[in-house]
């Protein structure tokens, strides 16, 4: 996997009908930086993530990658990125290395499994846990989240409120780790309003709300 | 191409392990279509319709349980990934065409195990005797088919409407009605061994699951991605 994607974005909208999210929201993320966003509730940080991510189309504006000076196409987007958010989930009938499994083998990486193993045991859970994940309490099912984003070793990793529902040790890990992946070159977009992760980023993107 | 079956593979995997975990579409499947043969055999039973009216009368009723049982439960496996907030990870993760074809893949053996199931009970049951036993079994084949590609591109369609229980019947009827008819005359052309009618059902029906096949195959990205 190539590193150093650089994400664009300028006056980006977003509207449901009537109801305006934001109205124009620029920046840029940029290797070995974490951009930080933060707002109120309800100022649209999921939908910014998520129309930066490719989930969603904005109503306005243009969110554009780049890779080695080139523009990555919106289809191939996918492939770059690793997201953790709260609207997310995993499938919950599954157990944790199952779950891994089937998102290394639809990201065409085969079973993978030694590479699940180590996602597993790098966010603190049990390979060999046979539960469900519906057995999970909410931290360990971020935890699995949070692996989840890391499987394809992506260039670009999308959080959203990613430290909700971990316990301090978990949250002092996420901090290192997040540190290390600037140290690595890799972008990170940050939807936060925890005074810590804000922390995080020397970049900010403040949404009005 | 064996890479992006293997992805495809992956989620029809998935969803039968988690299928037969919770087993909410093979209950809704199953029971629906059990109901309808107990009480169809129940009141009408092998002996009531007249001899020269079996042949057509009985396609009739087993394609309605078939197509009403199909309606009850294979909405499932698109609707399942939106409920419970599975689909944006599955649609950052995998390829759209992967995701549809291990879909129709899933639909299509939920399907095929109904009919394994459902047929020769009710062959039984209704005393329905089949003269041209293979040319039926393709039949069902194809007829199963058909129905795969049709309601796993409309329970895509309404898997995001907030109304999707009444959307996937309304939607489908009209795109199922013309199949269920050719599927009935050919039923009936092999119960009675009338190699004619059957030859022009399979065109028929055959020529019905390869547009589908390749609109839906079309439609499909737009329909998960926007």
């Amino acid at each position: 996997m190539a590193d150093g994607i650089r994400v664009s974005f300028s006056d980006v909208a977003k509207r449901y009908d009537l109801r305006v999210v934001f109205r124009s929201v620029s920046g840029e993320a940029v290797p070995g930086k974490v951009l930080v966003i933060t707002g109120p509730n309800g100022s649209g940080k999921s939908t910014l993530l998520s129309i930066l991510c490719g989930l969603l189309r904005p109503t306005r504006g243009e969110i554009t990658y780049h890779e080695d000076g080139h523009v990555v196409e919106r289809d191939a987007w996918r492939r770059h990125l690793g997201v953790v958010a709260p609207a997310m989930a995993v499938y919950e009938e599954l157990d944790a290395m199952e779950n891994l499994c089937f998102f290394a083998r639809v990201r065409g990486m085969g079973p993978a499994e030694d590479r699940c193993r180590e996602c597993l045991e790098l966010v603190g859970l049990d390979p060999d846990r046979r539960t469900p994940v519906r057995g999970y309490s909410t931290g360990m099912a971020q935890r699995l989240k949070i692996a989840q984003a890391l499987l394809h070793d992506p260039a670009l990793l999308f959080l959203d409120e990613p430290g909700s529902n971990l316990d301090p040790a978990g949250k002092d890990w996420l901090e290192n780790y997040v540190g290390g992946l600037e140290e690595a070159g890799k972008t990170v977009v940050l939807a936060t309003n925890d005074r810590r992760e804000m922390e995080w980023g020397v970049r900010h993107v403040a949404l009005a709300g | 191409m064996w890479r992006w079956l293997a992805e495809a593979m992956a989620v029809a995997a998935k969803d039968l392990r988690t299928e037969f975990r919770t087993r909410v579409a093979i209950n809704s499947l199953g029971l629906f279509a059990l109901t309808v043969l107990a009480a169809v055999s129940y009141t009408v039973g092998p002996y009531r319709i007249a001899a020269e009216d079996r042949p057509f009368l009985l396609a009739v009723l087993l394609w309605i349980v078939i197509f009403f049982a199909a309606l009850a439960g294979l909405d499932r496996s698109f609707v399942k990934e939106e409920e419970s907030h599975t689909a944006p990870l599955l649609r950052l993760a995998a390829s759209p065409s992967a995701v549809w074809f291990g879909k129709l893949v899933f639909n299509l053996l939920v399907i095929y195990m109904l009919m394994a199931i459902l047929v020769p009970l009710y062959c039984i049951l209704m005393g329905y005797t089949i003269v041209m036993v293979w040319e039926f079994v393709l039949i069902l084949a194809l007829g199963g088919y058909a129905l795969a590609v049709i309601t796993t591109i409309v329970a895509a369609i309404i898997a995001r409407a907030l109304t999707r229980g009444a959307l996937f019947s309304v939607l489908s009827l009209p795109l199922l009605l013309p199949l269920m008819i050719f599927l009935i005359q050919g039923t009936a052309g092999v119960a009675e061994g009338m190699p004619e009618v059957v030859s022009s059902t399979v065109r028929a029906v055959l020529s019905m699951g390869g547009i589908m096949t390749i609109v839906s195959a079309a439609l499909f990205p737009v329909v998960w991605s926007d």
